[in-house]
């Protein structure tokens, strides 16, 4: 049996997953949507990747979440390690691109800059509060314009005259938006318009103070938007490499994460069939009241978290 | 006489100033709990959505202290003198909890600080120690008590970061207004997780005020406020000593909306984490921005190596 390494990361709007070897070259990958159900997906995951090896001959030593679910799901598949998504990000980018030196990312509701010096991450910035900019936002403008999102992209390209957004908030690109459109703008120029407000929304807000030099990659949902990916071009002056396996950069970070940590648990893709359920409690010891979340395993406690002291600890 | 202070905003700063001064001249002090959610959301209800979190829970505070006390501290302090001038929100605090707990019978005890229309620090504390009911020598005499205490405080934290910067491990300041980094909702939470990511939390208020103003200058020629100078001039002081610094944002500060931007333009060569915090629940955002950022000094660190 030769060792494989799992990875799962775990978004607001997309679960992806890989198995890689000791090598780290990617024996099988899946990307679903998470539809508001982290361990759901995480099952479906874990089951195709079974369906994409050969379970004789690899065996899942060591497994790693990441992504905003990435505790919950760690907990579910016994994970080795549990790590944030920028890290994993800046781990397999420049995994796959060694020579990277700033990875912009624009995911489904946050989005960051990393900078890169001989392959190792050594600055970074994410947004703070205000989601404007990432691709909720494309979404939500997407539908105001009765156009899927995921062909926002292609209209874009063929603006000769982007329009004006203002983008630096979601509540006035919106009223900007609709005046444009009343005004009598053609609906791929305001497309293009919102394209180049998100990149240059986000080189201002996210990507202000930092260095960014080339060569640049870019991920995230975002980057398959082939109207962002040309404003960052046309605004930086430089080329914009989207790798087409950019979506697995943050799961693909994770499995070699988990493999770096030299922590072999034993993993099971018998998960997929087993029953995990949370179940909130509210902490009555104090006026602060905190929600903790408790994960049961086929009705037996593996996990807790939420409380902010120990007086609110449930143990299994 | 038994005198509230709310745990909120200046008392991070004058605390065990006004404590002091309060016991000398005979009266008893109630100090209110430390935030708790009960706190966040009874300041919540009574502000105005316009006021800053930092100032949303004073108001709980104050209300805290309802029923607790004859009379609840609250005094104006607008400016030091050349020092610079406090956030404007500060020097309507009396007048706004005057008006908020017009119809509680919580009594408000009142002081006007101001040495830009020739007020000093001292002339206040003396008047109100007078209103009081004390004599000049009484008033006097708890004023340098007060002082005495505070400068003494003042010298336990410098020799606290002195200590913290000798430690081995990954030195984080923390830069933000005393009563954000020592607040349980704000800072508290921030703080202890630097810890647990093994790596040395240096908070921003152990140095000297006085230096620090000076040193602010050689960042900033000109900043209005008291604090945001302090603030800069801790920066300049421990930059080289440090591995990075985390900025705490109480949502909508006025003043670090300007500052902190200012910071992380002309800072390059430490690494920079700017927390914008407001009333939401939970951490999960920032836990992860820590996470990552303490990981992206190690990786640094190890690179250096």
């Amino acid at each position: 049996m030769k060792k494989a390494y799992l990875g799962i990361d775990i978004g607001s709007i997309s679960t992806k997953g890989v198995i890689i070897d000791e090598e780290h070259n990617i024996l099988a990958s899946v990307y679903l949507w998470t539809e508001g159900n982290p361990l759901g997906a995480s099952k479906k995951v874990i089951q195709e990747l079974a369906s994409q090896i050969d379970l004789d001959e690899w065996t899942v030593v060591a497994a790693g979440t990441t992504g905003s679910a990435r505790k919950l799901v760690g907990a579910m598949c016994n994970a080795s390690i549990v790590k944030n998504e920028i890290t994993a990000h800046a781990v397999g980018t420049t995994t796959l691109h060694p020579d990277v030196r700033t990875i912009l990312e624009i995911g489904g509701q946050d989005s960051k800059i990393i900078c890169v010096e001989d392959g190792v991450a050594v600055d970074y910035a994410m947004n703070t509060l205000c989601a404007a900019g990432t691709g909720s936002f494309l979404t939500s403008q997407a539908r105001r314009l009765g156009v899927d999102v995921e062909e926002f992209g292609k209209i874009a390209l063929g603006s000769k005259n982007p329009t004006p957004i203002a983008a630096r908030c979601t509540v006035f690109a919106e009223s900007d938006l609709v005046h444009k459109i009343q005004m009598g703008h053609k609906k791929e120029d305001i497309i293009a318009g919102l394209c180049n407000a998100v990149a240059n929304n986000y080189l201002n807000n996210i990507g202000k103070g930092k260095k960014i030099l080339p060569p640049i990659v870019f991920q995230g949902g975002v980057s398959k938007n082939e109207g962002v990916v040309r404003a960052f071009a046309d605004s930086l002056g430089e080329e914009i490499i989207v790798d087409e396996n950019g979506h697995l950069m943050g799961c693909y970070g994770a499995a070699i994460l988990a493999h770096g940590s030299g922590i072999e648990k034993p993993f099971s893709f018998d998960v997929a069939d087993m029953e995990f359920v949370t179940r909130e409690v509210i902490c009555e010891n104090c006026p602060n009241h905190c929600e903790i979340i408790c994960v049961y395993r086929d009705g037996e406690l593996i996990d807790s978290w939420g409380n902010r002291c120990e007086r609110g600890v449930i143990r299994s | 006489m038994k005198i509230g202070i709310p745990r909120a905003l200046l008392y991070y700063r004058y605390g065990i100033f006004w404590e002091t001064f309060f016991q000398k001249l005979g009266h008893e002090t109630v100090l209110s709990p430390r935030t708790n959610k009960d706190i966040l959301t009874k300041g919540e209800q009574l502000s105005i959505d316009e006021n800053c979190l930092s100032t949303k829970l004073f108001f709980g505070h104050v209300a805290a202290l309802e029923g607790k006390c004859d009379y609840c501290f609250v005094p104006r302090i607008a400016n030091l003198g050349d020092a610079g001038r406090f956030c404007s929100r500060f020097e309507a605090l009396p007048d706004m909890c005057s008006n908020m707990f017009r119809d509680t019978g919580l009594k408000i005890l009142r002081a006007n600080i101001d040495p830009e229309q020739n007020i000093p620090a001292k002339r206040a504390y003396l008047k109100l120690a007078m209103q009081l009911g004390a004599s000049r020598e009484q008033a006097q005499a708890a004023y340098e008590a007060g002082m005495a205490a505070q400068m003494e405080d003042f010298r336990k934290k410098i020799k606290l970061n002195r200590a913290l910067l000798k430690k081995e491990g990954i030195k984080v300041l923390v830069v933000s207004h005393p009563y954000n980094l020592y607040d349980e909702y704000i800072g508290a939470p921030i703080i202890k997780s630097i810890r647990n990511l093994d790596a040395v939390p240096i908070c921003s208020d152990g140095v000297d005020p006085r230096e620090a103003r000076s040193k602010s200058t050689e960042i900033a020629r000109y900043v209005p406020w008291v604090v945001s100078r302090e603030l800069l001039g801790a920066i300049q002081m421990y930059r080289n000593q440090i591995d990075g610094i985390v900025l705490i944002t109480a949502f909508p500060c006025g003043p670090d909306s300007m500052v902190n931007e200012m910071i992380i333009r002309r800072i390059s060569h430490v690494p920079i984490l700017n927390l914008l915090l407001d009333s939401q629940d939970g951490n999960a955002g920032i836990d992860t921005r820590l996470e990552s950022f303490i990981d992206i000094i190690r990786f640094r660190k190890e690179v250096e190596q």
